[in-house]
């Protein structure tokens, strides 16, 4: 038989650890938990994203013999989006769905780490994952089409809320919604509403004024908006306003998740 | 039968996490009764059902505590509201001066919990699924370390160290789930079927691992349908039903009734019919091609008659005459709930 050691225990003299020092120590855990819950998965997440990206800016290549420079553009600078979001917003509800299915779910609501630590290492794995796609996509894009891209700092910010907002809004998904068949159909809903009705990849100059006027309600176009902003030279006056809307669905989606999570029935 | 130290002395010292060792009796200094897991007059209910109807126990540091009742007595939904995943309807439930219900995250701090259903670890390596509980618990990783190998070792499962959870059965599955919820033990752990899918060879050293958890003077709650070998594991149990605590004791004491009393079990013969029992015996229930009741001690050498008879008619063809167990005890007691009472646990 093992010989327990007291000192192994938590919290050995009875006090309830809590405080900025926990969290950092805990951070660094679940990090660890998710990229090997992950880690048969990771290369081909990995990969699937490169091969997605580029299929999207090559491919357009191949639906008209002659390719505007600015429909390249359009194209190239609307891809990063969906390799941010593909995994929080998509991926993640469907993991957590699959951790409720086979009964994994509430074990991991019993760890003894806060949900804001969960969340944060979440988010960080989400972020890596998309970025490489992300920088392979550009990529591809000006070597293929010679584009004009001007990349200013303002990626920096844009590409960290435009991932925070994905993994929030797929968070919020994952958890507040209990049956895992339905938080199914929502992903793969999401799929087919951000790739044939949200201007991510198109002008929205094309699409009909109601669903234009609808699209601003939601996150999904600010986010190539301020996405695009970063990568281009073109001045848009709606990038302060599409900052704001981001950041209105991020903190509502954290709440709902927080919410969700902490939720004793 | 072992009896903690502190509950046996009929002291206030109770056993603290660590007493068994010099240096652990120099790092705890906890007072008495610092870490009594108590739930008072615990109400749950979903709608009009009572999951838990008025539950009141208590468990000691040291205690191996066993819950056991039959499917949707309310065993679970008792767990459940103590690590934080429901809440009581009224009621209270304590692990020394902290309030579980009200801080739900002092409870998954101070509770380690093996879950019914199996640890999500496919993508992890046996000891890498340890050792990572352990770091989340928050304990030092050399302690870490060193404990897994110990229940790598106390448990055999060294042929898997390094497998993926992918490939490993269930019984090693479950085996891993209990070392990544008592790597690094809360002063109360929660175990929900730790046996399920265990072969015997290592059940056996599994109850060896619980019994060593408690004499470390963690409080062990023991959820289980394996009345038999829980018999020997724990220190005292309840048994619920219809989400009420029916019977509370020692293994000895929910057998008093059973004194002076022995088990025969007759195994019949495929297709059999099922015969009388004698006059003298208990009631007989026959579940497949065994029959088992209960007789006196005194009767015992009838009960070898009639047994033998039955084999030489064709009827049975073995029969065993032991002791009674506390099976026997927990059929007596369950057998006065109405099936149609019981609630569903969700």
């Amino acid at each position: 038989m093992a010989s327990l050691d007291a000192t192994t225990l938590t919290t050995p003299f009875g006090g309830v650890e809590r405080g900025i020092g926990r969290w950092g120590r805990d951070y660094v855990s679940m990090l660890h938990w998710h990229l090997a819950s992950l880690r048969i998965w990771l290369m081909t997440i990995a990969v699937v994203q490169v091969l997605s990206g580029v299929g999207f800016v090559l491919g357009i290549s191949l639906f008209f013999s002659h390719i505007p420079v600015s429909a390249a553009l359009f194209v190239t600078t609307g891809v990063p989006v969906i390799n941010l979001l593909i995994v929080g917003l998509i991926l993640g509800p469907q993991l957590v769905a699959q951790q409720r299915t086979a009964g994994s779910y509430e074990y991991l609501r019993t760890l003894p780490i806060s949900r804001s630590v969960t969340a944060a290492a979440w988010y960080t794995v989400c972020l890596f994952t998309g970025l490489p796609a992300m920088v392979v996509s550009l990529l591809v894009g000006q070597l293929r089409y010679d584009l004009p891209l001007h990349i200013s700092p303002m990626i920096v910010p844009a590409v960290l809320l435009t991932s925070l907002a994905g993994t929030m809004l797929g968070y919020a998904l994952a958890h507040a919604i209990s049956a895992p068949m339905v938080t199914q159909l929502v992903s793969q809903l999401l799929i087919f509403i951000i790739f044939g009705f949200v201007p991510i990849l198109y002008p929205i100059t094309q699409m009909p004024a109601w669903l234009a006027d609808l699209n601003w309600w939601f996150p999904f176009r600010h986010m190539a908006v301020v996405v695009r902003a970063a990568l281009t030279t073109s001045p848009d006056a709606a990038v302060p306003t599409a900052y704001a809307v981001i950041g209105v669905w991020t903190v509502v989606a954290a709440g709902l998740a927080g919410w969700a999570l902490g939720r004793r029935p | 039968m072992r009896v903690p130290p502190a509950v046996a002395e009929g002291s206030d010292a109770r056993g603290t996490p660590g007493d068994a060792s010099e240096d652990n009796r120099r790092a705890v200094t906890t007072p008495p009764d610092a870490w009594t897991f108590r739930v008072d007059d615990l109400v749950k209910r979903f709608g009009t059902l009572a999951a838990n109807d008025g539950i009141t126990l208590r468990v000691e540091p040291g205690e191996v505590y066993g819950l056991l009742g039959p499917n949707g007595a309310g065993k679970s939904t008792l767990v459940k509201q103590t690590i934080g995943l429901l809440k009581p309807t009224s009621g209270s439930i304590t692990l020394g001066e902290h309030d579980l219900v009200a801080d739900p995250d002092a409870a998954r701090q101070l509770c380690s919990y093996l879950p019914q259903a199996q640890m999500p670890i496919e993508a992890f390596r046996v000891h890498e699924a340890i050792e990572l509980a352990g770091r989340i618990r928050g304990a030092d990783m050399t302690r870490v370390r060193r404990r897994t190998a110990e229940l790598i070792d106390g448990l055999e499962l060294g042929e898997w160290r390094n497998t993926l959870g992918t490939r490993l059965s269930g019984g090693v599955k479950r085996l891993v789930g209990f070392c990544m919820a008592t790597v690094s033990p809360g002063h109360l752990v929660i175990l929900d079927e730790p046996t399920n899918d265990v072969d015997p060879l290592r059940r056996r050293l599994l109850w060896d691992e619980i019994r060593g958890l408690g004499a470390q003077g963690c409080s062990v709650l023991l959820v289980t349908h394996n009345v038999l070998e829980a018999e020997k594991a724990v220190d005292r149990l309840a048994l619920i039903a219809s989400g009420r605590l029916v019977a509370e004791g020692t293994p000895s004491s929910m057998k008093a009734a059973d004194r002076n009393q022995m088990r025969l079990q007759v195994m019949l013969a495929p297709g059999a019919e099922t015969p009388d029992p004698p006059a003298w015996s208990g009631s007989a229930v026959r579940v497949g091609n065994n029959l088992v009741t209960t007789i006196a001690e005194a009767d015992a050498s009838s009960g070898i008659a009639w047994a033998a008879g039955l084999i030489d008619a064709g009827v049975a063809e073995e029969y065993a005459l032991g002791a009674t167990s506390l099976e026997d005890a927990y059929i007596r007691l369950t057998s006065d709930i109405p099936t149609d009472g019981l609630h569903g646990e969700p």
